[in-house]
């Protein structure tokens, strides 16, 4: 009983006394990897690794991606895991169709988040109430949703204009934030090809340039997260449900009670980031367009070490390769082979000095091999580029999987009284 | 605890009923929609034709679509009873059989698959039901003496796109953007290749696929699609044609966002698309299902069943090209050249890029 109290209250921020991530530092560190992106945009001369273009369909990529994770990220502080995110994100992009179209965008953005906290409430039910195994019941709820909405869909946009069994009629857009004043001549400054200046250029045009208002509340809402789970009691409660539920339990926090508002919580964010795909990212609800992106976030969240800032910068990796990929094709790719190539050769030098003879051999032949194909080669091959995106989490991961550490009851049913 | 795994059982059967629920529902409500207004031929009992769609089913406002208007309109001037059932995302090999053999075992003869996906299945099933006719769309490796394997020239058709693009670009930069990686698309990109460097050798022309077998997400992610035009947008093309399914909407709303063009495919999607995005659809690449299966069902009417490989191409008026909007009416006669230079053999198209 004490041994499960004091890793309650400890368990969280023990990583902290080795090396705290402070806001100056991440802002180092966002600098550093502009400065690496420029320099490989001048040496492989391939403009589209940072254009404003790239960075703005990143964005855009990146933030369902990162809202399904933060779904993710506050069902599994609470110790529920939730493979029902992509469930959740259908449901959520239907939602938007349904309320979208026939109410008003903001309605719809309403809509995906009802819906998603349908899902969520599904989820929370089985697994908290009735103790279903966590895994069984997210699988339930991502074939319930689906079969939901094809059900829902062809009975409400069967005959309607533009509408069918299987897709919505087009959504009106939510309003969009464009400061020309400062955007155009971001864009000449851009279009000088300069050393970093052009490259911060183009990011600061990416921001000011077409950008939905509901991005900016996405991306708020990676603030509002920390803010509520890490700087309030509430937030401290709902962790602790996630460490020792048991503790938390006799220490008199309901904690069936924060499970469930955490879960349907988690579905709502989920909803949203349907919601963002159907109305943003396009403009219309279409069957099967989530595309696996739940599950992804659920990894970006694992990337990310069950926080939201680790949360966001996998998001944005993901969001970035794939990006790439879908714009340039392969010689964008091929320009990021030497980026890769380079940061292996890093690693590999960083595992020698601390004596990992192995994971430096590994990283170093990995490195040099990659950068042979890169001289050797003019593009990469179509096959290949579809990978880009979960070769790179993979590497990151594998790379920093022995530091991550999730909740200490993250998955494990829990019934009331266990405490006792 | 007893009352806790009650309860969990009685959720798991609510979700699976619910489940089923979405599975199951076509099949029923489904041709009365039809042709509003024209006098129908009353329905005859006795003539039975099962449809079995592709992912995305009627209402896709593509392929599948086009296929059922094939169907009702030959329901209507020939009395046809129908009957269509819709496949599943990422379904298995079984469920497909099952539903061919459900249609053959109730009676529906001819029984007509829609896509390459039923391939495999439709040559199981008309093996055991040699006394059932059964057509497949988009597919020439189911061969049997009951099936009618109904193939396009898509290669035919989007040379005259391309070659559209090609007339009506101004940068000399034009793209195509794939849904998913499969031969059947790469015909299109080869002949939408083939007909603008017809026009232009030295024209640029971006390719991007959306995703890779076994991935066929690319058909239904017009997010993916979107981002793809926009880069070849922001790169300098001026034209971009969309062989992606359902993500070609978001190639659209690139195309309306970037102030530029783009090309439609399967039907004229300048008059099914969004209003909102009409105007920058130049022209579609025509893919005349709707005229295969109405032929078919004609022929089958007509007591001529026909089997084997029948390909529609730019002389049958299988393929083609759209004008509605108006868009390419000045480069038409290039088109009509081309056209009659394709139908006569003297333009061979690839169908391989």
């Amino acid at each position: 009983m004490s041994v499960m109290t004091s890793s309650a209250g400890g368990g969280t921020e023990a990583p902290a006394k080795k090396r705290r991530i402070t806001l100056p530092v991440v802002l180092l560190a966002i600098a550093g990897v502009f400065v690496l992106l420029s320099a490989l945009r001048i040496i492989t001369g391939v403009d589209e690794l940072s254009s404003s273009g790239t960075l703005r369909a990143t964005l855009v990529a990146a933030v369902p991606i990162g809202l399904a994770g933060l779904g993710g990220l506050w069902s599994e502080r609470a110790g529920v895991v939730n493979i029902g995110l992509e469930g959740m994100m259908i449901l959520g992009t239907f939602g938007a169709g349904y309320f979208g179209y026939f109410y008003g965008p903001w309605q719809g953005v309403l809509g995906a988040i009802l819906l998603g906290a349908i899902g969520g409430l599904l989820h929370a039910v089985a697994t908290v109430l009735f103790g279903v195994d966590h895994i069984v019941s997210g699988v339930a709820v991502n074939i319930i949703g689906l079969g939901a909405v094809q059900f829902l869909a062809a009975l409400t946009f069967s005959g309607v204009p533009g509408g069918g069994a299987t897709q919505s009629p087009g959504i009106d857009d939510l309003p969009a934030i464009t400061i020309a004043a400062i955007s155009d001549p971001l864009g000449d400054l851009e279009g000088k090809n300069w050393f970093v200046v052009s490259d911060v250029a183009a990011l600061l045009r990416a921001l000011v340039t077409d950008l939905s208002v509901l991005t900016l509340i996405a991306l708020s809402l990676f603030v509002f997260t920390y803010w509520v789970l890490w700087r309030t009691s509430f937030g401290l409660r709902l962790r602790s449900c996630g460490e020792s539920p048991a503790a938390a339990e006799s220490l008199g926090i309901n904690v069936i009670r924060y499970k469930l508002v955490a879960v349907i919580a988690s579905g709502a964010f989920a909803g949203l980031a349907g919601g963002f795909l159907a109305m943003v990212a396009s403009s219309s609800f279409r069957d099967g367009q989530t595309g696996g992106r739940g599950y992804i976030g659920l990894a970006a969240m694992i990337f990310g070490n069950w926080r939201p800032g680790g949360l966001l910068a996998g998001a944005g990796l993901f969001g970035y390769t794939d990006t790439l990929r879908l714009r340039g094709g392969g010689e964008t790719i091929h320009g990021l082979l030497l980026l890769v190539a380079v940061l292996l050769v890093l690693v590999a030098i960083w595992q020698l000095r601390r004596g990992h003879r192995i994971a430096a051999t590994v990283s170093g032949v990995l490195g040099v091999l990659i950068g042979v194909w890169f001289f050797l080669s003019e593009s990469v091959p179509d096959d290949l580029t579809g990978m880009t995106p979960y070769v790179t989490t993979l590497l990151v991961l594998a790379l920093a999987s022995q530091r991550l550490r999730m909740p200490a009851a993250d998955g494990k049913p829990y019934r009331k009284g266990s405490a006792g | 605890m007893r009352r806790m795994t009650k309860a969990a059982a009685v959720m798991s059967v609510a979700a699976l009923v619910l489940a089923s629920a979405g599975c199951a529902k076509k099949s029923t409500d489904s041709a009365e929609s039809s042709s509003g207004g024209d006098e129908c031929v009353a329905e005859d009992s006795s003539k039975k034709v099962g449809m079995a769609y592709d992912v995305g089913g009627r209402g896709d406002q593509s392929f599948n679509d086009a296929a059922a208007k094939g169907m009702d309109k030959a329901a209507c001037e020939l009395g046809f009873t129908t009957s269509e059932s819709e496949a599943q995302d990422g379904e298995s090999e079984a469920a497909r059989e099952g539903r061919l053999t459900e249609f053959a075992d109730a009676g529906f003869n001819p029984v007509i698959a829609v896509g390459f996906a039923y391939s495999a299945s439709v040559a199981k099933v008309a093996e055991q039901y040699p006394e059932v006719n059964f057509a497949i769309i988009d597919d020439e490796f189911a061969v049997a003496d009951n099936i009618a394997n109904l193939v396009f020239a898509e290669e035919q058709g989007s040379f005259l796109v391309g070659a559209a693009a090609a007339l009506k670009t101004e940068s000399d930069h034009i793209g195509f953007v794939g849904g998913v990686e499969t031969p059947l698309i790469n015909k299109f990109e080869a002949g939408y290749a083939a007909g603008a460097e017809a026009v232009n050798p030295d024209i640029e022309i971006d390719v991007t696929y959306l995703t890779q077998p076994p991935d066929f997400s690319g058909f239904n992610d017009p997010a993916k699609g979107k981002t793809a035009a926009e880069g070849m947008y922001d790169g300098g093309a001026d034209v971009v044609y969309q062989a992606a399914g359902g993500s070609g909407g978001g190639v659209f709303e690139a195309a309306t966002a970037a102030d530029a063009r783009a090309i439609g495919v399967d039907s004229d999607q300048y008059l099914t698309a969004d209003e909102s995005v009409r105007d920058v659809i130049i022209t579609s690449m025509l893919k005349r299902v709707d005229v295969a299966v109405d032929t078919y069902l004609s022929d089958v009417d007509g007591g001529d069943v026909p089997t084997g490989l029948t390909r529609y191409d730019l002389e049958a008026d299988g393929v083609g090209y759209s004008t509605s909007g108006g868009q390419v009416d000045d480069v038409k006669t290039d088109l009509e050249d081309f056209k009659a230079k394709i139908i006569d053999g003297s333009i061979k198209v690839p169908t391989k890029p």
